[in-house]
């Protein structure tokens, strides 16, 4: 079990969170979604933020895995050697969304960035609620993300950022795929996981409740937030299929979205 | 003549367990680094330490010791490589790490690789083989990487070379044991 030391946190608004990882002095770094600026639509600036995101994104996620290698030596060494392969894909994502920024004009630095996921997922004092946050719960929201946002990118005539992004949607199922095996494994083993992972996900309710921007406050760029509800993407089935999510859990996150996936599936097929 | 199995299984052994403690350094130095391209440099690298590891890990086993199998190095060894794992700034790492760090492993390998039996232990010459090119493509990308940003280049000559006079200093490492504590 790990125990994060005091000058390892943070605090914002009331919560305590992992400190953040070190950042390049270019970056200027937030602390919630609501502190981004995030444009509306594809313009070019709304295209350069995305990636932007999207690259520190994929940097936290190489820092997740990685940390977890680091703070739990004893962990099974074949989960090791998933963790060890998604700093690799991780690594290799960030490299490839920085390559996509600079020759669409961006640049480190251009826009704020959050660390929220590491956050929130490095208090966690062991390794299943960890994969249960960030691989089960962030990643496998990146799978639904991934899902919609090739098609985007395509309908502005960017066929390389599309690729990219349906390029990383493959890895990242992979890590969703290896976390929902081990999780379940954990948890037969001890049961008491069950309990840490369910204190976990209140957790990240907590702190998105209190981080997350209000309906009809205006972000740094001057748009007016929309309800949360309206911002859940479509559920990514087939991914989270492929990812090895039963069908009740599938048929849970359906319900939390409001069936948004259930006409285009239909309609796929 | 070459190395007993005994030997051979103790040597793997110990190389699993620097490859093991290089991964977690790396690991642990990739949210206390500042520039991305060093944390996707390290993130690259933690993996081919795994692999490397995973590789010699089942090869002890094939040398009558368990699965995946680590045996710490002579206390001198160890010491080097813990203050190792303390580097504190960029460059010192990427210089330890890729400077000094592997071309001393690589120097052990070689000199495994011309006292062991070469078709007795082929499975371990050839872990070994794939090891020392990976080290070789792994000090390349580092190599792109500093002529890429030249600020990760480290000027302290001296202190590299006395690095690398220390690692060099123990040419055996491994701790040799009896025949009932290795099986």
């Amino acid at each position: 079990m790990v125990q994060v030391r005091p000058e390892e946190t943070k605090q914002v608004h009331g919560m305590t969170l992992r400190l953040d990882p070190l950042r390049e002095e270019c970056f200027h770094v937030v602390h919630s979604d609501a502190e981004m600026h995030e444009w509306p639509g594809m313009s070019p600036i709304s295209m350069r933020e995305r990636l932007h995101r999207h690259m520190n994104n994929e940097t936290g996620a190489i820092e997740i895995a990685a940390q977890c290698l680091a703070d739990f030596p004893e962990a099974p060494w074949e989960l090791r050697m998933h963790l060890a392969r998604q700093c690799w894909d991780e690594s290799r994502h960030v490299a490839a969304l920085y390559r996509r920024l600079r020759e669409i004009g961006g640049h480190k630095g251009e826009f704020p960035i959050s660390n929220f996921e590491w956050s929130v997922t490095c208090m966690l004092d062991s390794l299943a609620a960890r994969l249960a946050l960030q691989n089960r719960t962030f990643e496998a929201g990146e799978l639904d993300l991934l899902g919609q946002l090739p098609a985007k990118w395509r309908e502005v005539g960017d066929e390389e950022t599309a690729e990219v992004l349906e390029s990383i949607l493959s890895d990242e199922i992979t890590h969703v795929r290896f976390a929902n095996q081990w999780v379940k494994r954990m948890v037969a083993d001890d049961r008491r996981l069950l309990l840490k992972i369910a204190m976990a996900v209140r957790f990240l309710s907590a702190v998105t409740a209190t981080v997350a921007p209000k309906e009809g406050e205006l972000s740094p760029v001057g748009l007016v937030f929309t309800a949360p509800k309206s911002r859940v993407p479509q559920v990514n089935i087939e991914d989270r299929r492929h990812a090895e999510f039963s069908d009740d859990e599938i048929e849970q996150f359906l319900r939390q979205s409001g069936y948004q996936s259930i006409m285009s599936t239909g309609t796929e097929r | 003549m070459g190395l007993s199995v005994q030997t051979r299984a103790e040597n793997v052994a110990t190389f699993r367990f620097i490859h093991v403690f290089l991964m977690e350094t790396l690991a642990r130095w990739v949210p206390k680094t500042r520039e991305m391209e060093v944390k996707v440099l390290f993130g690259r690298h933690i993996w081919d330490l795994a692999q490397q590891a995973d590789e010699l890990g089942k090869r002890t086993h094939e040398l009558r010791a368990p699965l995946q199998f680590s045996l710490r190095p002579i206390e001198g060894y160890t010491r080097f490589l813990e203050e190792f794992a303390a580097t504190e700034t960029t460059p010192r790492k990427i210089c330890w790490f890729y400077a000094v760090m592997l071309p001393g492993l690589a120097v052990r390998y070689q000199r495994y690789l011309a006292s062991t039996d070469r078709l007795l232990d082929e499975p371990t010459v050839r872990v070994m083989e794939r090891v020392l090119n990976d080290f070789t493509r792994m000090r390349a990308e580092s190599q792109a990487l500093i002529d890429d940003l030249p600020q990760l280049s480290l000027t302290e000559d001296e202190w590299k070379a006395r690095l690398a006079e220390r690692e060099a200093a123990e040419p055996d490492i491994v701790i040799h044991r009896s025949v009932v504590a290795v099986a």
